[in-house]
């Protein structure tokens, strides 16, 4: 691993004195012009509309204001984006920028005068080298614009020709022409180590895994996470595929548990293409991650001389995804593709083993459908593949969009014609842990199977000995007789028994070929099926009338498009609503949404409200009426608490449904205390937030298999006793919990 | 009486990965995982031998059934199995106090804080079986236990049904949820007893006893010279007309003989014979719990699967090929472990071995002599736990009438330190019927004059413990020594013990299994 250049030699331009100085971005199509206020909104209206886009204010109204903008994009010469850096919220070239200007300056010269246009037409012209060669010399803010230019076929294209020259090798390679790899996840809903064992299991006995062993923890303690790494380790050994491993932690918690002798092979982070995104929500500074490759290439256990047979070159893994800066509002007015690309611009400095781009992952706030989905997969494979990123791919869905597994499917056979290094091994793709859906072994071996190719070769060799691959008489590699067989690596069948018995939605180990046995899918579909009925149901008003008088309200979200694609808009009542209410000064209101699942409250509200309702009235709290109201979100409760001067909202809202059908029907309880003016001193010096206003306090997995919804009455009624007892919610009344326990 | 306490789910959004942007419906799981960790002991004194386990586990919601439970054991020290000290009929006190004393020692076991409850996170039994279990030698080894452990074990004496549900959880509950359609019976066999439990997908049906045991006769090892013998033994002798003394070398056709009794017993259990243990005087007396169930003979014959010593000797018989050397402890285990093999009846599914075949008794007992508790439970007053030697008066389905609660709680009162009553079929409950069972138990409690100092435990298999305690208590308003512990699966037994409370749940062990007590 080289070392790093410093930040202050990093050259960079001057910033414009005023905007006056920029040039005019205006553009006459079919007797229309077209202008646009600075290069930020012709990026965003250059590309093809997305949610994020569209909730951001960026997107072109319609395809001639697209097409118009991709014209003027075209225009630009490379210098011109070089002179305009596109600056953070406080007029500054933030860190992440400044590292996209780490380029090579040299290749930049030769380019600087060609447009946009003609470097597209250059590139597509060009071989791998070449095309490599100019990546090095493009900063983000570059590539994003290039890409806007380019079609499906030409982004496929062009990443293919890339996959030559952008693989990397920890233990494995990683991303040779010619293979398909995978990062193997076996996440577990509480980090349960024969749980985990089993997926692991399960994913090498399918050939999956070449690229990593990698869990993205449940409790992110240094002393978890240490216990995690010390058995993936083992897995490993055990097993003894040639791959390495990684616990998706913080890199803070990942530095402490190297410190401490765990064995961080791979170094995680998710990265984020503004600073203010990277700082104030990731918690990383590009000197945190300066320290932490320093830490790996001095420390690391695969570091040169540390007594593996071969060193690893590349020990930094980033996920990444289109959207992140987007839903912190800390995208400084870029979009979605544009602050990806800086994310790339930033990862290049590290020279990392994997790039992981998830997009799909955040819901239909930034990406709806498949074909927003799929579109910035390519774009994003393309971006990073063009500055140099070994790319893996996990084109990935929640249930709330409307991003279907066949969509996803679809964008998984692009990506792999675009020569994607890697794809995730999710087991039958519904992540236990996270409550999303992403690729599976099942999927990474059927692509392989169309697309010819094969795992890496370390891999593949140890694969061949195991008898999970073979080659056939012709010399193509084909499954062997233990491919699909997680028994394989078990002492006994009690061994095996045991771990079964420990990972919850694996609903079969049966295959048909590289695919599940469709019992097995049947099992799974349908769950997804009725998990995502639960989100696009709408409240049963006779079915909630049945439990007691009840106020209906209205939010700002006026369909169930607008709520799913646009969380602000359930957080606060609609203007009639709110003009409905006057203050009723009241101890408790109890307010009902559907939040992601109204199917949640159909199956929960009607035994869980009389006992409710009957533990508060035991106590003599003066009661509101029962509101609801649709499409709300958590925050909904500060405007409706305020308007009726009551001293707390319980809020029973549905929760996002992951791929259980039964967790789709799980209810949250939500208590948002007023702090009182009584309270409010305390409350500011326990928060630290001197305009702190309401506190919470939150119930979860209401729901059969989880807390039943008649014991949940009751629960949640002695929490609003001792809420209203004390004063407090939240952490705060927890401390006054334990100090009157004491 | 003190505040009833809460024992509420601290339930406080998770961690989401900073990949989730969105964290505010993210599915959650049921339990917060981590920080639960509760250390159960057990200690098994029987006619021959001796030994103790301690393990660690973590307590949670199973991410499959959703029960709370415990999670994988953490081994801390598994002792080798010694000869019980006897001195002729009697334990030797300072022996065994010195032994106790070696094993926590190894264990790393602080008296000082257990006996001062500062740490109240044991749990576990001593089961107490065969010689040991007669009164003096039960009554001193409950004190010896008592002054190391505290009163957090629960010691049991002769319940030879409790051994073999014990057993079978020990070796080979694991086995029997692998092959969940298949009737999987354990023998459980001993220096004195023979131990069938039959299981279904790792649940037992049925339990038994008999006095089929290896150690019947003694020898001096390396040879079949008799060196003693019990009465079952005596009275073998006797059925097959041997005349033997003590120092007698019995020849290799005797010991055939022997032998043959015991297996002929043994397949007459697998195959449900009951007629074999009716041939005699003698026979009858073989019976001390017999095995009821008629299900053996079904049409999928259940897999074989054996335990204690006998069972230890013959799976390490299957991995080696070879057997110790005759009478290399002393007693007839072996020539009875080469019986079983060549048995076709008992022998025909040897290739399922279970675990811990050997010490499948103490494993039982430290890992599944007790259950953990729902997290949300109605405890009236936390700090009278533990609750112990509660007879259970009653099991009462949950609609059932307030006559029958009124019996039930008459016969509760009459148990002054307490009683328990466990409410079966509750997992449809409606609120309508929930408060009206809690209107049955208000007003049998009035009926009954049950005193509102008297303890009473109620135990459901469903999580509803607190809402039915908040309404038969008026949310608290009615001062009742009220204990409703819920998510536990109902035993056939007839005391339970209520554990000390550690962070929302308490433990609860069952013992008694000798008869059902239905209303």
């Amino acid at each position: 691993m080289k070392p790093l250049k410093p930040i202050s030699a990093i050259r960079l331009p001057s910033i414009p004195v005023s905007s006056a100085a920029e040039p005019e971005l205006s553009i006459e199509l079919m007797d229309n012009c077209y202008r646009f206020a600075d290069l930020k909104q012709l990026l965003g209206a250059a590309d093809i509309s997305k949610a994020g886009e569209r909730i951001a204010g960026l997107a072109a109204v319609d395809e001639v204001e697209r097409e118009a903008a991709r014209k003027l994009l075209s225009s630009l010469t490379l210098q011109q984006l070089y002179d305009r850096p596109l600056l953070d919220r406080r007029g500054r070239i933030d860190a992440v920028m400044q590292v996209n200007y780490d380029i090579d300056l040299e290749k930049f010269d030769s380019l600087a005068n060609l447009t946009l246009g003609q470097l597209k037409d250059h590139l597509l012209a060009s071989k791998g080298a070449e095309i490599r060669a100019c990546g090095q010399a493009m900063t983000g803010v570059m590539v994003s614009a290039l890409a806007k230019l380019l079609d499906v076929h030409e982004l496929i294209l062009l990443a293919k020709r890339l996959k030559n020259g952008a693989s990397a090798k920890a233990r494995t390679r990683v991303g040779l022409t010619g293979t398909l790899s995978s990062r193997l996840q076996p996440n577990h809903p509480t980090d349960n180590l024969s749980g985990i064992t089993l997926l692991a299991y399960t994913g090498f006995s399918m050939g999956a895994g070449d690229a990593l062993l990698g869990l993205n923890p449940a409790i992110d303690t240094v002393e978890n996470i240490s216990t995690v790494l010390h058995h993936l380790d083992k897995i490993r050994r055990d097993v003894g595929a040639p791959t390495q491993i990684c616990v998706l932690s913080h890199i803070k918690t990942q530095l402490a548990c190297l410190e401490q002798g765990a064995p961080v092979e791979i170094m995680f982070q998710s990265l984020a293409g503004t600073e203010s995104t990277l700082t104030e929500e990731f918690d990383v500074t590009v000197e945190l991650l300066d320290k932490a490759y320093n830490v790996m290439r001095e420390q690391g256990p695969l570091r040169a001389g540390n007594g593996e047979l071969e060193s690893a070159e590349n020990m930094m893994y980033f996920e990444t995804g289109q959207g992140s800066e987007l839903t912190y509002n800390k995208h400084d007015g870029m979009d979605m593709a544009t602050c990806e690309a800086l994310c790339y611009g930033l990862a290049r400095r590290y020279s990392p083993f994997m790039v992981n781009n998830v997009t799909g992952f955040i819901g239909p706030e930034t990406h709806v459908d498949n074909f927003e989905m799929t579109y910035s997969c390519l774009q994003d494979h393309f971006m990073g593949k063009l500055m140099g990123l070994p790319m893996g791919m996990a084109p990935c869905f929640t249930l709330h969009s409307q991003i279907t597994a066949e969509g996803q499917q679809m964008a998984t056979e692009l990506l792999t014609a675009a020569g994607a290094n890697f794809f995730m091994d999710v087991y039958l793709g519904n992540d236990r842990m996270l409550a999303y859906f992403d690729t599976s072994a099942h999927d990474d071996q059927t692509l392989r199977e169309v697309h010819g190719l094969e795992p890496a070769p370390e891999y593949l060799e140890w694969a061949m000995a195991r008898g999970i691959f073979e080659r056939d008489e012709d010399g193509q590699l084909q499954r062997g007789p233990n491919w699909g067989k997680p028994e394989q690596f078990c002492q006994s069948e009690l061994d095996y028994q045991r771990l079964l018995e420990s990972v919850p939605a694996a609903y079969g180990f049966d295959n048909a070929g590289p695919r599940p046995a469709d019992q097995v899918t049947r099992v799974l579909r349908s769950n997804q099926a009725v998990a995502r009925e639960a989100i696009y149901a709408d409240l049963d008003r006779e079915l909630l009338a049945a439990v007691g008088p009840q106020r209906w309200l209205e939010s700002r979200a006026a369909t169930k498009h607008d709520h799913l694609s646009n969380p602000e808009l359930g957080s606060f009542l609609s203007d009639a609503s709110l003009q409905s209410l006057q203050p009723e000064h009241t101890d408790v209101q109890i307010l009902i949404s559907d939040g992601l699942s109204a199917e949640a409250v159909h199956h929960n509200i009607p035994e869980l409200i009389p006992v409710l309702q009957d533990g508060l009235a035991s106590r003599d709290y003066q009661l509101g009426m029962t509101t609801v109201v649709p499409y709300g979100r958590v925050k909904l409760c500060e405007p409706l608490g305020d308007a009726l001067a009551t001293r707390l909202v319980i809020l029973l809202i549905g929760e996002r449904p992951g791929g259980d059908a039964q967790a789709s029907r799980s209810l949250s309880a939500y208590f948002a205390y007023r702090v009182s003016d009584d309270d409010r001193a305390e409350a500011v010096a326990f928060s630290g937030n001197p305009d702190i206003r309401w506190e919470y306090t939150v119930i979860s997995n209401i729901y059969s298999k989880g807390l039943p919804a008649l014991e949940a009455g009751s629960v949640i009624a002695e929490k609003a006793m001792q809420i209203l007892g004390f004063g407090a919610a939240g952490n705060r009344l927890e401390a006054r919990l334990k100090q009157s326990a004491a | 009486m003190s505040e009833p306490v809460c024992l509420v789910p601290e339930t406080v959004p998770n961690t989401v990965p900073e990949t989730v942007p969105d964290p505010e419906f993210a599915t959650s799981s049921p339990n917060p995982a981590g920080g639960r960790c509760l250390r159960l002991l057990g200690l098994d004194f029987g006619s021959t031998t001796s030994s103790m386990m301690l393990a660690e586990v973590e307590i949670g919601r199973h991410s499959l059934t959703g029960r709370m439970g415990f999670g994988e054991p953490r081994i801390l020290l598994q002792t080798d199995a010694v000869f019980t000290p006897f001195q002729d009929q009697l334990l030797d006190a300072d022996a065994v106090a010195t032994l106790m004393d070696q094993w926590l020692q190894l264990a790393g076991w602080d008296q000082s804080e257990q006996i001062s409850k500062a740490t109240p996170a044991v749990a576990g039994a001593a089961l107490i079986t065969g010689l040991a279990a007669r009164a003096d030698n039960a009554q001193m080894l409950a004190r010896l236990i008592g002054e190391r452990i505290g009163d957090s074990l629960i010691a049991r004496a002769d319940d030879p049904k409790l051994e073999s549900w014990l057993a079978f959880m020990g070796s080979c509950a694991t086995l029997s949820r692998a092959w969940p359609q298949r009737p999987l019976l354990n023998l459980d066999i001993g220096g004195g007893t023979t131990n069938p439990a039959l299981g279904l997908n790792g649940q037992v049906s049925d339990c038994g006893c008999y006095f089929i045991g290896a150690r019947h006769f003694r020898f001096e090892p390396g040879s079949y010279r008799l060196l003693g013998w019990s009465d079952i033994g005596a009275g073998l002798l006797k059925q097959l007309g041997i005349a033997a003394a003590i120092g007698d070398l019995l020849t290799a056709d005797q010991v055939q003989q022997l032998v043959a009794v015991w297996v002929a017993g043994l397949e007459a259990i697998v195959t449900g014979d009951s007629q074999f243990f009716q041939q005699s005087d003698w026979h009858q007396q073989l019976l001390q719990q017999p095995f009821l169930t008629d299900e053996t003979g079904g049409n999928q014959p259940p897999l074989v699967t054996f335990s204690g010593g006998v069972g230890e000797l013959i799976y390490q018989y299957r991995q080696s090929g070879e057997w110790p050397a005759t009478t290399a402890f002393g007693d007839l285990g072996i020539a009875l472990a080469q019986a079983i093999v060549r048995s076709p009846v008992l022998s025909a599914s040897l290739q399922h071995a279970p675990e811990h075949a050997g010490r499948a008794t103490v494993m039982g007992l430290t890992l599944h002599s007790c259950d953990v508790s729902g997290s949300s439970l109605y405890l009236s007053d936390p700090d009278l736990l533990p609750l112990r030697d509660l007879p259970i008066v009653a099991r009462l389905d949950f609609d059932a009438t307030e006559s029958y609660w009124h019996k039930a709680l008459v016969l509760a009162a009459s148990c002054r330190a307490g009683a328990c009553v466990a409410i079966e079929q509750s997992t449809t409950a409606s609120h309508a019927s929930l408060k009206q069972l809690a209107s049955h138990i208000r007003a049998a409690l009035q009926s009954s004059e049950f005193s509102a100092d008297q303890p009473l435990v109620l135990l459901l298999d469903s999580n509803l413990g607190k809402t039915l305690g908040q309404y038969i208590t008026d949310w608290g308003c009615e001062p009742r020594r009220l204990f409703v512990v819920d998510e536990i699966p109902l035993r056939d037994a007839r005391f339970v013990q209520i554990g000390r409370p550690h962070q929302h749940i308490v433990p609860v062990s069952f013992f008694g299994m000798n008869q059902e007590i239905r209303s």
